[in-house]
């Protein structure tokens, strides 16, 4: 095993520094979790709350289970499996990662109104339709046709193994044709 | 058929072709008589072959421009003419698909283009049928996600009334024509038409009509070139070539149009196409062997047109047919440029020209396209030759008396035979502009639209002495790309920039610096050793010597306007501003839609993928894959990557990759996010 390998090995036996222990981890991110959930569209401070409640739960849960990891990270992607949760719930989804795709992008594009509120609960109305209405048809339907590459005779190409393979054959030193007349695909 | 239209049918091409045989032939003799005294020697020989070759191709060039004169002069077709439409176009029955293949190019103009096409397509009333259709072969991260920015904001502001579709290929195998062979391979069967453009295209909406209208009324006719004139450019240099795009452009086109007539050239974009023959019988081979004359067939579009020829399908010009436009390079340099990327691609078509099966003019077109370029180092070797004769010719004494003669034997003169030779060989180049004034002149409307007469002259008069400088230039820079790609080497330049932009000092004399020190050893040599040749050989000197100069100049914006503001060089598309080039210009004004995230020394991919908007776009216009763990471990290997040792670190395809699967995508933003060093930043910013 090389010296560079070993040296990584030793990072791996260096003891990770406590993470979610003290309040100063909480701080930083819930601090990240507001950032984001702004970056999302969020800014009711209500709503803020209320949705920053539920990931840090979701993130401690994480922390008990032991799959905490990096809770920062953990932090982002709690918050966007909680909005993917969400949409399936809200449209009925059977966790089509297309529809949820779609879903996602058709809120966090601006154009559902009052989502942020739904997400949040602090809004009652249904949102479905709305969110069903935002279509994202970058192409249409397939409608294939056969393109096969065309044939193409070159003239002259391999002339001199072509005039071999005729003397070749001419003497009877060959018995098959050989052809590389055509390009093919 | 009418008597005329059967004598056009069938003696355009024994014509044209006779009046190119016989112009040579004439010109030959010229030259032969003035350089063979006392018999023929090896060098002269190269010379007459060398000469041969180059007038044959000068005056195919001008019998095409000057029966183009002829047929706009007494038939008066206006360059710039939509004819009415009578029939309906399109409809329920079928669509036609406006495809433009684009490869990292400036997202705002393209998309710009396909709006201002689509406001033009909407005001004819005919908009019911077309489709626009994007399709990106886009590598570049940045350009790739703001294609798709500018994608969602049009399509939603469109709507269901002109749909607009775009596609990025994870692959981008066989370049262009692979482009569209992918499109044909996917969507060809929803159309029955489609419009290809290039990024730099663009079309009027009754143009755009008109051409289906033209496909409807003839079911052989494959493939309609409607020819684009050069716009929209400010720089000097190009709006030269817009003028002299524009003006002399028409007469090339409707003799074109005149000798080639049901076997015309696809010029690659600006032109329909029936898609099912296209797709039929335009798939093209790799050609054996390596490059540069082995691989994928680089310039498609004449071996597309000639495929189609083959089948018996017909592929016309469109001389009459306007509104229709392209953007050309703003400089010198530029032009150069995209000289270097269309030469390898028209070089390949020689091994073409004897392929079995093609029609004869299909021939002639690939043995034009290989001219295109091979004519300027024929150039070359004809001066080097002229020159090394001469000086074979000055170390010569004249001896005055033969034998027993007592009357002195003068050496003959041969210079009015080779004054002649170079005043025959100038008309030939010179006189299609001639003949464009003279259509002016018949046309006072017409040549309002170009400043009127005097305007107009005194721009052809600029444009010809400023080709006189250029030419020079042009030939050492296209001679210097045909040998290194003969000898399979790179001249390693950066991509063409599209957009008006001015060459610098040091841009010019690494371009140019060589040219300028060739010019000053050849004009030396020559002058101390054939005194008398470098007289004549001065113009092709002054280009070369000014050419660093001549290169700043003709980039500059500034002066290219002022000339405009004097009336110089003008086109009826500045001084009758068509409206789908105005929609153009209204629609670069627009605001670009802007994408906030979190700032920091990144790139803008980066930056932009931390917007939750423009993840979850990008998302959604990848397709779902079965996850695997050993594609999870090399896209968190190179997440980590990204952040450990900076962007730079990963090549372009690793880029790609990390955009290219929703894996991928979720880890970047996830990590980005997750960033410890993210709230020490300012926190929003416009990327």
């Amino acid at each position: 095993m090389g010296a560079g390998v070993i040296d990584q090995l030793d990072i791996l036996e260096t003891p990770v520094p406590s993470a979610w222990s003290s309040p100063e981890d909480h701080a930083t991110v819930e601090r990240r979790v507001r950032l984001y959930l702004n970056a999302l569209g969020v800014q009711d401070p209500h709503e803020i709350e209320v949705l920053l409640r539920r990931v840090i739960e979701r993130v401690e849960f994480r922390a008990r289970l032991g799959q905490l990891g990096e809770p920062l990270e953990v932090s982002i992607e709690e918050t966007l499996r909680l909005l993917d949760r969400w949409l399936v719930d809200e449209l009925g989804l059977d966790s089509d990662p297309d529809q949820i795709s779609a879903a996602r992008a058709a809120v966090l594009g601006g154009h559902v109104p009052g989502w942020t509120g739904r997400w949040s609960g602090l809004n009652k109305e249904p949102l479905a339709e709305s969110i069903r209405a935002v279509r994202f048809r970058a192409v249409p339907e397939r409608a294939p046709l056969t393109m096969e590459p065309s044939i193409i005779r070159l003239c002259c190409h391999h002339m001199l193994r072509r005039l071999l393979a005729r003397i070749g054959r001419l003497l009877g030193l060959w018995g098959q044709r050989h052809s590389t007349l055509e390009v093919r695909p | 058929m009418s008597t005329s239209g059967f004598l056009t049918r069938h003696l355009a091409r024994p014509l044209y072709f006779t009046l190119v045989l016989l112009t040579t032939v004439f010109c030959l003799s010229l030259l032969s008589v003035a350089i063979q005294d006392g018999g023929l020697s090896a060098l002269e020989l190269v010379l007459l072959i060398l000469y041969a070759i180059l007038m044959l191709w000068i005056s195919a060039s001008f019998w095409t421009a000057t029966i183009g004169f002829l047929l706009l002069a007494f038939q008066r077709l206006p360059g710039e003419r939509v004819a009415p439409t009578a029939e309906p176009v399109s409809g329920d029955d079928f669509k036609t698909a406006l495809v433009m293949p684009v490869y990292n190019e400036d997202p705002e103009r393209v998309f710009a283009g396909l709006r201002a096409m689509c406001d033009s397509l909407v005001a004819t009333g005919k908009a019911d049928g077309f489709e626009f259709f994007v399709l990106s072969d886009t590598r570049e991260p940045d350009i790739w996600l703001q294609e798709e920015q500018h994608w969602r904001r049009w399509s939603e502001e469109l709507g269901d009334r002109v749909p607009l579709f775009y596609r990025n290929r994870v692959e981008n195998t066989a370049r262009k024509s692979g482009n569209l062979a992918d499109f044909c391979r996917n969507w060809g069967g929803r159309y029955r038409y489609m419009i290809v453009l290039d990024a730099d295209s663009i079309m009027s909406g009754e143009t755009l009509v008109e051409m289906v209208r033209r496909m409807e009324a003839d079911q052989r006719l494959a493939l309609l070139q409607v020819p684009p004139v050069p716009v929209n450019r400010s720089s000097f240099f190009a709006r030269m070539l817009q003028f002299a795009g524009s003006l002399y452009g028409r007469l090339f086109v409707a003799g074109l149009a005149f000798w080639q007539q049901d076997t015309a050239n696809f010029w690659g974009h600006n032109a329909i196409i029936r898609v099912r023959p296209f797709a039929d019988h335009c798939g093209l081979p790799r050609l054996p062997g390596r490059e540069p004359f082995g691989g994928d067939i680089l310039s498609h579009d004449f071996v597309e047109a000639a495929l189609l020829a083959r089948a018996g399908w017909k592929v016309q010009l469109a001389p009459d047919l306007g509104g229709s436009y392209e953007e050309i390079p703003p400089t010198l340099i530029d032009y150069a440029k995209r000289d270097r990327r269309w030469c390898q691609g028209n070089l390949q078509h020689a091994r073409l020209i004897l392929a079995h099966g093609f029609k004869l003019l299909s021939r002639l077109h690939f043995a034009m396209g290989v001219m295109s370029y091979a004519a300027s180092p024929l150039w070359l070797l004809f001066l080097i030759a002229t020159g090394v004769e001469a000086y074979f010719k000055s170390l010569q004494q004249p001896v005055y008396f033969f034998g027993y003669n007592i009357m002195p034997i003068w050496p003959e003169s041969y210079v009015v035979e080779m004054t002649t030779v170079l005043w025959v060989t100038l008309a030939l180049l010179f006189l299609p502009k001639l003949l464009a004034l003279v259509l002016l002149a018949l046309d006072r409307t017409e040549a309002a639209r170009f400043g009127g007469l005097l305007k107009a002259s005194l721009s052809v008069l600029l444009e010809s002495l400023m080709s006189v400088l250029l030419a020079p230039v042009l030939m050492l820079f296209q001679s210097k790309f045909v040998a290194a790609i003969l000898l399979r080497t790179s001249v390693g330049w950066p991509t063409q920039q599209r957009s008006d932009h001015q060459t610098g000092v040091l841009e010019a004399l690494g371009a140019h610096g060589v040219h300028t020190l060739i010019a000053l050893a050849v004009g030396y040599v020559t002058y101390v050793k054939v005194p008398d040749f470098f007289w004549w050989f001065t113009p092709v000197l002054a280009g070369l010597v000014l050419s660093v100069p001549v290169s700043i100049l003709t980039s500059r914006t500034s002066l290219g306007l002022s000339l405009k503001r004097a009336g110089l060089f003008l086109t009826p598309a500045e001084t009758e501003e068509p409206q789908v080039l105005h929609r153009l210009e209204e629609r670069l004004a627009e605001p670009s839609p802007a994408i906030a995230a979190p700032v920091e020394a990144k790139a803008f991919w980066i930056r932009a993928i931390m917007n939750p908007r423009v993840y979850a776009l990008h998302d959604v216009l990848l397709h779902d894959e079965p996850q695997t763990r050993r594609r999870r471990h090399i896209l968190e290997g190179l997440v980590l990557q990204l952040q450990d040792e900076g962007e730079d670190s990963l090549s372009l395809r690793e880029k790609r990759a990390l955009l290219s699967h929703r894996e991928g995508l979720h880890l970047l933003h996830t990590r980005l996010w997750a960033a410890p060093t993210l709230e020490t930043q300012s926190h929003h910013a416009n990327g």
